[in-house]
Formats: structure tokens, C-alpha cells, sequence
């Protein structure tokens, strides 16, 4: 099983290595662009009309490129997403010049409405061999959900408990 | 991967009009008991963009060819980008709240950490699972932790599956489970209510809410308390809980599978 498997983890490896966002900043620019003309559509029902989204769709395509150039040139290595959270996070401090209007035009991007199409890519991009998987283990999962939530809060709570 | 497949049209459409339709139907609430079940456009578009799946359904093919579908994996890695923008830009102008919160609810946040210590060796040891395990307990599996996940093994591995099902499941029957366990911890009496409020602050925002108005059902003297230690709480959960999880709890949770794995293998050889 192990040794059938191996060929397609190690393609598998090396094709998320070849895609990183960081490593193909021209292909990733324009496949962004793409992603965000879905979130900016699928903003319209319960987020703002297209022309209202419209700049706070740019200041988010912005703040990604530029969290994933800082990613490239950066010698050492942190996952795109903490350097784009860190752009996004210094761009909207009270002493950024011209942090509210960033957070008034981000305003009208619903936060729900960004990660619908995201899921609607990720039930698109399973293939055969995850479904086999999720039908060995999934209700294996359930319960490992639940006892996740219960561990966390717990922990959570005793930590908090003994401090108080 | 071939920039014609990442830009295929075919795709792209799929998702805008499966996102617009889900989006449509809205938030969904279902009053179950204590709690209620809360559905969300992004796990109707799940849904239906696995109906659309080749791999699933082969006549799904004419709209979505199989090698258009392979080309969604990477895509996934980026569309989670924009989304990441927003989220902190939510964090920024809180940043003073943040700092006043005090150094009490940042090292609560390591309560975090609990999320592996029962269902990770459970997992593993009872439940005999692979690498998915790692997926599946490092994180309370919201968005953010998926974002990790995806970054640093993509969705589609094992430990991409493993986060994908835990956070189904949170989506589904999170709130629920939250209102339900909060309120039967602070009846047991043993745990101080405003540590209970703190931790209501680990999950997304209809756990915290469903978990808080549990409490306050609970101590209904306390309420206001209650609502601004979760507050606070939740605050710094999406402040600090990127980088927890990721410097922290992915390290730790697969420094364990790998011990956790020894042992079992030691066990069968002895057995055997």
C-alpha cells in the first residue's frame, strides 16, 4: 500500500513545490486575479454591489501580492499566509497613514462572502483517491472533532482558571 | 500546472455561480435543544462544488473536465490569500484592545494547545489513523488553521483531509457542541465562569456566541462579564492564533504522531 502510494505523494510534493504562490509570482498574479473576481461576484448577495467592492477587491489583491513578494525576496522562510496576514495587519494600524480609508473600503467586503468560493474550489479539486479516504475515515473524524473542541476549551479554561 | 487549466473558464464560472447561489440561501439557523445548528453559504458551496466533482460523479465531466479539476487543487492555495488579507485587517485596529487585554488572556491562549493532548492520542492509538491525525487535532480546524494546512501540505493530502473533516464537522455541529459543553462544564461548578468565558474565545465567531449565551444562561448575574472576557478572548484567538498554530501547535502535534507512532510499532512487535 505504502510503496503504491509513494509515487504519487512524492508528484503530489513536488507539484505543490513548483505551484507555492511565491515561487510563480507571475502566474500566481494573473490565477489571483481570477479568485477575486469570484469573491468580488460572490460579495454582491450579502457583501456590496460591484462597483462599491470594487477598491477594497484591489486593496486585499494588493496586500496579497505584496505579502508574496516580501515572501520571495525574505531570506528566510514563512508560509505565504503569515506574511500576507502581517501586510494586512501593519496597513490597517491606527498610525498607518490612510488606515481608515483602507478599513472603510475593506468594509464593504463581506468577511463570509471571501471564502465561499474557496470551498466551492476545494469540493471542485477532490479527486477519487480522497474520496476513498474520506469514506475509510470519516467517521473516525467526528470523533476526533468533538474531542478537539473538548480538549481546547478545556485546556483553555484550566489555563485560565489557575491564573485568576 | 498549465496556466490554460488554472485560467479555464469552465471553472472559474462553476465557482462564481455556485458561491453566488450559496450565498443566496444565506445563514441558516436551526434551533436544536440549548443550542442551534448554524449552516453557512461556504458549506453549501462545499457541497455543491463536490456535486460538480468529475472524480464523483463522471458526467460532471461535459462541465468540468477531469484535468480542469486537478488544476483547482493549487488554485485553493491561492484563493485562501485574500481571504487571510481580510481577516487581518480586522486584527490591526483592535491592536490597542489587544495590548490591553494584559498578559492573562495571552498565555490562556496556550489552553489552545489542548486540542491534540486527548484527540491526538486517541487518534492514533485507538483509532489506528495516519498522518491525518496531524490534520485533524492540531487546531480547532477554522479557516485560518486551514490556511496553514494548505500552505504547508496542500488540502488535498492526508493531513489536508484530516482538517477538512474536523472543520465539516465544526461548521455542522460546532455551535451546537460549544452551547451544549459550556453549559454542563459550568453546571459541574468546578472551573471558574469567567475562565469558562475565556475559553468560549478559542472557536469562530458563532462558537463564542453560542458558548457565551450558554454561560450567561448559566450565571445570568454575571453576563456583561461574561460577553467582554470572551470577547477579549476571541480577539486574541484570531490576533495570536495564526502564529500559535503554526510555531507551536503544528511542531508539537507532529513531534507527538511521530512518538505516538513508536510506541504503537514497539507495542505490535511485542505483541507479535
Amino acid at each position: 500500500m505504502k510503496t503504491h502510494e509513494s509515487p504519487v505523494d512524492q508528484f503530489d510534493a513536488e507539484a505543490l513545490k513548483e505551484l507555492r504562490p511565491e515561487n510563480q509570482l507571475g502566474k500566481t498574479a494573473l490565477v489571483l486575479a481570477a479568485v477575486c473576481i469570484a469573491g468580488w461576484f460572490s460579495n454582491i448577495v450579502n457583501g456590496s454591489p460591484l462597483l462599491d467592492a470594487l477598491p477594497g477587491m484591489l486593496i486585499l489583491y494588493a496586500m496579497v501580492i505584496v505579502g508574496l513578494v516580501i515572501g520571495r525576496l525574505c531570506p528566510f522562510y514563512l508560509p505565504s499566509v503569515a506574511w500576507v496576514s502581517l501586510v494586512s495587519i501593519i496597513a490597517t494600524l491606527p498610525f498607518f497613514p490612510g488606515n481608515s480609508w483602507i478599513i472603510a473600503r475593506l468594509a464593504e467586503v463581506n468577511f463570509l462572502a471571501v471564502v465561499t468560493p474557496v470551498l466551492a474550489y476545494a469540493g471542485l479539486a477532490l479527486t477519487g483517491r480522497e474520496f476513498a479516504m474520506f469514506k475509510q475515515t470519516g467517521w473516525k473524524l467526528v470523533i476526533v472533532a468533538l474531542l478537539v473542541f473538548t480538549g481546547t476549551f478545556i485546556g483553555s479554561a484550566v489555563v485560565a482558571h489557575i491564573m485568576l | 500546472m498549465e496556466l490554460k487549466l488554472l485560467l479555464d473558464w469552465r471553472l472559474h464560472l462553476t465557482v462564481i455561480v455556485t458561491s453566488m447561489f450559496a450565498e443566496w440561501i444565506g445563514i441558516v439557523r436551526i434551533p436544536l435543544g440549548p443550542g442551534t445548528l448554524l449552516l453557512l453559504p461556504l458549506l453549501y458551496a462545499f457541497v455543491i462544488g463536490v456535486l460538480f466533482n468529475p472524480h464523483l460523479f463522471s458526467t460532471m465531466g461535459k462541465v468540468i473536465p477531469k484535468p480542469v479539476s486537478n488544476a483547482a487543487g493549487p488554485i485553493i492555495l491561492i484563493a485562501i490569500l485574500p481571504f487571510i488579507a481580510k481577516f487581518g485587517s480586522t486584527i490591526g485596529p483592535a491592536i490597542e484592545q489587544i495590548i490591553a487585554a494584559g498578559p492573562a488572556l495571552i498565555l490562556q491562549e496556550l489552553g489552545n494547545l489542548g486540542t491534540m493532548l486527548i484527540a491526538l492520542p486517541f487518534a492514533v492509538l485507538v483509532l489506528k489513523m495516519g498522518r491525518e491525525a496531524i490534520g485533524a487535532t492540531y487546531s480547532i480546524a477554522r479557516e485560518p488553521n486551514i490556511a496553514i494546512i494548505s500552505d504547508r501540505y496542500g488540502l488535498r493530502s492526508p493531513e489536508g483531509i484530516g482538517i477538512m473533516g474536523v472543520y465539516v464537522v465544526g461548521t455542522m455541529f460546532g455551535t451546537l457542541y460549544f452551547a451544549l459543553m459550556a453549559g454542563y462544564i459550568a453546571s459541574l461548578d468546578i472551573l471558574d465562569i469567567r475562565a469558562l468565558a475565556m475559553a468560549c474565545g478559542v472557536g469562530s465567531g458563532s462558537m463564542v456566541a453560542a458558548c457565551t449565551a450558554a454561560l450567561a444562561e448559566a450565571v445570568p448575574a454575571s453576563k456583561d462579564e461574561l460577553l467582554a472576557f470572551a470577547g477579549a478572548s476571541n480577539l486574541l484567538t484570531y490576533a495570536t492564533g495564526l502564529y500559535i498554530s503554526l510555531f507551536i501547535a503544528l511542531p508539537v502535534t507532529e513531534w507527538m504522531y511521530k512518538r505516538l507512532k513508536g510506541s504503537r510499532q514497539e507495542v505490535s512487535h511485542e505483541n507479535s
